[in-house]
């Protein structure tokens, strides 16, 4: 990986801290992970180890020195912040779904997007292959696309999901 | 909070839960201040560990709020941390416990035959 790409993989990471812990640790954690990196750590645990210690950080409850009266933090501003701070740095990282697109093996084993969806070609309407809720919501007539609603009934149309075809 | 007494004598094992980084880096500062980097190079040495960075710094902030270590005036950028008399006295309790159950662990080994 190049330098500066590193370099701002690192800053992308080490952003997710609160502001106390940078304007402490900051430099001279960039500088650990520069010389870390130099040793042959790779990049990518650098940032992961800086990513676990955020969090960490973030829901590490502090203990309060002074009452101060403020207006009370809600409960899961904390939990929040972890995750949107995960997620940006997920984001940073690179793990997303060009990563997963290219992995071989869960490719083989989902089915194609690029296959249009099979046309509706409803079979013969066998009830007994219906479910009740279904046979009751609507009714397939031989030859039409769609299932034609029963007349005077609620009507709901359940389809299979992903295939486009219904009862 | 109440930590390993000044004057070196056995109090409560502060940190069978501070957790192992800590622990390390205890060791480590007990041999002379250290800052991040030369850290993590002493305790790769010493006990085979590699500390994340991330880890390193979460110990170092646990270990300063209990008054076990406390920073030195920066080098430049590092910050260099040393250990104090209560972190000392928490490092001997802990590694007396440690060596007792160790203890207890072996001779159970011997009289079990295994």
């Amino acid at each position: 990986m190049d330098e500066p790409r590193v370099a701002r993989l690192v800053q992308a990471a080490l952003r997710c801290y609160p502001a106390r812990w940078q304007r402490r640790h900051g430099d001279e954690a960039a500088e650990l992970a520069t010389l870390l990196i130099r040793d042959g750590t790779p990049a990518g645990s650098v940032a992961l180890s800086y990513l676990a210690g955020a969090a960490r950080e973030w829901l590490t409850p502090r203990p309060v020195r002074q009452p101060v009266r403020r207006p009370r933090r809600r409960p899961g501003r904390r939990l929040s912040a972890a995750a949107c701070a995960l997620l940006a740095a997920a984001c940073s990282l690179g793990v997303s779904a060009g990563l997963l697109a290219s992995a071989g093996p869960a490719r083989a084993a989902s089915p194609s997007p690029a296959r249009p969806p099979a046309p509706c070609q409803p079979a013969p309407c066998q009830p007994a292959q219906c479910q009740p809720a279904q046979c009751q919501a609507a009714q397939c007539q031989p030859g039409s696309a769609e299932p034609v609603p029963a007349v005077g009934r609620p009507q709901v149309i359940i389809r299979v999901a992903g295939h486009g075809r219904s009862c | 909070m109440a930590v390993g007494r000044r004057d070196g004598k056995a109090g409560p094992d502060v940190l069978r839960r501070a957790g192992e980084a800590s622990v390390l880096v205890l060791i480590s500062l007990a041999g002379g201040p250290r800052h991040g980097y030369a850290l993590i190079q002493d305790i790769k040495e010493l006990a085979g560990v590699e500390l994340g960075p991330g880890t390193l710094y979460g110990a170092l902030d646990r270990l300063e709020r209990l008054g076990l270590i406390e920073p030195l005036p920066a080098e430049d950028r590092r910050h260099p941390y040393r250990i104090t008399a209560p972190g000392a006295a928490a490092l001997r309790v802990h590694l007396d416990e440690v060596e007792r159950v160790s203890a207890a662990g072996r001779l159970r080994l011997q009289l079990g035959g295994i």
